[in-house]
């Protein structure tokens, strides 16, 4: 039987298959359940330090191959955030905290109550592309993003992951400037719009939301493949992954694991259990005993 | 998104209106629409009307549902979906038990030999009032103005649930608390449509969960034996930021 577990900065994850940041990971309890339902971790929604609404509804729009969304960070603030943690961390899996802020100063504060909570490591959002002052605001700053990881590394124990935004000309300069940090995240969702033609008008309320799915794949492949070429360290491959060929192609341009967030709307809760079963399968037939041994392979 | 013309609007209480539109699309009883008014917003609503001629009942609460109840008669109305998992229809008689608007959910199971407990703040905000034939209507209000003073419970008092097969309850979520609470030792079955704040409509924003499931995918009707899964369920909610509190 190959193993499917992986290790990546230090935690041992006991699938490579993460829930994403930002889809069923606002409230304890639903972590708590994806977790027992069979994801190998969890990455929370992005926490902030203050309580946001978000935005008003339409937040998403369901597209043949992906989703448009613009959900707008909405989040009761870090102080609240503990309790739902609490709940989360009673799977006993890994939980990683994804924090937003637009300063190191604010990133510090989110990142040591994380730590206070029992994360095993934090998330930066530096790529959120819908929310005017964070995410790929700040993410598109390298000066900012060195002094934010920077400052990070000498105060956090746990590790730290840069999620980073391929809504830039050089995913490479950004990498560079993040380059301190424990993984890269790749990618975030691409920038998009959609307008209904009957109506005539923008179907986000916030008119521009980023796309996920199916569609952004090769994105993300490409971005992983980029990093891996460039950096020698962990990352998580994030973008359209729906099974395990998806998985194993992401491992082969270069992930040491992936993470899985739109695939919940077209399977539901279970396409970790599916993906899981597929890639020991897949393993067995192509004769890979453990993740690892495929990381890279096609460079 | 799909759009509609409206082609009727019908008063279903004091504030409360229907908006029947055609639409080939089959929609079964407890699941919902994603209703959108362009450039207002997007609110989630059960059918009242199912078939091809269809109703949503709406009442002004905030900005969307308040323009919604202002569309005229040839207006267009946007949506998606339907989503959610429908009721069981289950033969024998029903116990169709709703508060508030909540009765709009169960409109269309109500049959010739149901007992329908209709529950409301004051008399004119009964929903459909007179406008359905069943074996039994038992009214409540909050102020005594019509029925029975106090709440749907009061009302069970009055009836034996057990010369039912089923129960239908839609309505506020402590209404509903109180309601399980009251028939869960009862044989029986109790199927209840839930309601928390949604989002997205497709089970990926974590607004509506409830104890890790999600209303708008999983449920929003939900059986008897599931109640107890859904650990929040009259205990805690979130708001739409996320945060958490108590309901009690």
């Amino acid at each position: 039987m190959p193993d499917i577990s992986v290790t990546v900065a230090g935690i041992k994850f006991r699938n490579p298959l993460l829930l994403a940041s930002g889809i069923l990971d606002e409230n304890g309890y639903t972590i708590k359940r994806i977790l027992d339902e069979g994801a190998g971790g969890a990455v929370t929604k992005s926490i902030g330090t203050d309580e946001r609404s978000g935005y008003f509804p339409p937040v998403v729009v369901p597209l043949d191959d992906g989703l448009l969304n613009a959900v707008g960070l909405p989040n009761p603030g870090i102080k609240e955030f503990g309790s739902e943690m609490k709940i989360a961390l009673e799977a006993g899996k890994p939980v990683i905290g994804s924090v937003f802020a637009s300063n190191s100063e604010d990133f510090l504060n989110l990142c040591s109550a994380m730590e206070s909570y029992g994360a095993y490591a934090v998330e930066l959002n530096l790529s959120c592309p819908h929310v005017k002052g964070f995410g790929s605001e700040v993410g598109s700053d390298p000066d900012l993003v060195e002094e934010i990881i920077h400052s990070l590394k000498s105060k956090i124990r746990i590790p730290v992951f840069a999620k980073l935004s391929p809504n830039v000309t050089d995913i490479n300069q950004i990498a560079e400037a993040a380059s301190e940090c424990d993984a890269f995240v790749l990618i975030n969702t691409v920038r998009g719009m959609s307008i209904d033609i009957t109506a005539r008008k923008p179907v986000l309320s916030n008119r521009v939301g980023g796309l996920s799915g199916r569609a952004v794949k090769p994105v993300g492949i490409r971005a992983v493949w980029d990093v891996f070429e460039n950096f020698d360290k962990p990352i998580f491959g994030v973008g359209g992954i729906e099974n395990a060929q998806d998985v194993v192609e992401y491992f082969m341009a270069g992930a040491s694991a992936v993470q899985i967030g739109t695939a919940i709307h077209s399977q539901g809760r279970g396409v970790f259990r599916k993906i899981e079963s597929e890639l020991a399968d897949f393993m067995e037939a192509e004769g890979f005993n453990s993740m690892v041994e495929m990381r890279g392979l096609a460079h | 998104m799909r759009h509609s013309e409206i082609i009727e609007i019908k008063a279903a209480s004091r504030s409360s209106v229907t908006l029947f539109f055609e639409d080939d699309t089959d929609i079964l009883p407890g699941q919902f629409l994603m209703i959108w008014a362009p450039g207002v917003g997007e609110i989630p609503i059960s059918l009242s009307h199912t078939g091809k001629r269809k109703g949503i009942t709406i009442k002004p609460y905030g900005k969307t549902s308040s323009f919604l109840c202002s569309l005229k008669k040839g207006d267009r109305i946007y949506f998606r979906g339907p989503y959610g998992r429908p009721f069981s229809v289950e033969s024998g008689r029903r116990l169709i038990i709703g508060g508030g608007t909540g009765l709009a959910s169960l409109y269309s199971l109500i049959d010739s030999e149901s007992t329908v407990i209709s529950s409301a703040r004051t008399a004119d905000e009964l929903l459909f009032r007179n406008n359905f034939k069943c074996k039994r209507n038992i009214e409540v209000t909050d102020d005594g103005s019509a029925g029975i003073k106090g709440f749907p419970v009061d009302a069970l008092r009055s009836i034996n649930p057990d010369s039912h097969a089923v129960a239908y309850i839609c309505g506020p979520e402590m209404m509903m608390y109180s309601v399980y609470n009251y028939l869960k030792d009862f044989n029986l079955e109790l199927q209840f449509s839930l309601e928390r704040m949604m989002k997205c409509g497709i089970g990926i924003c974590d607004s509506c969960s409830i104890g890790g499931f999600q209303l708008c995918r999983d449920g929003p009707t939900f059986f008897k034996d599931e109640i107890p899964l859904l650990v929040e369920f009259g205990i805690t909610r979130t708001t739409e930021s996320g945060r958490r509190y108590s309901m009690k």
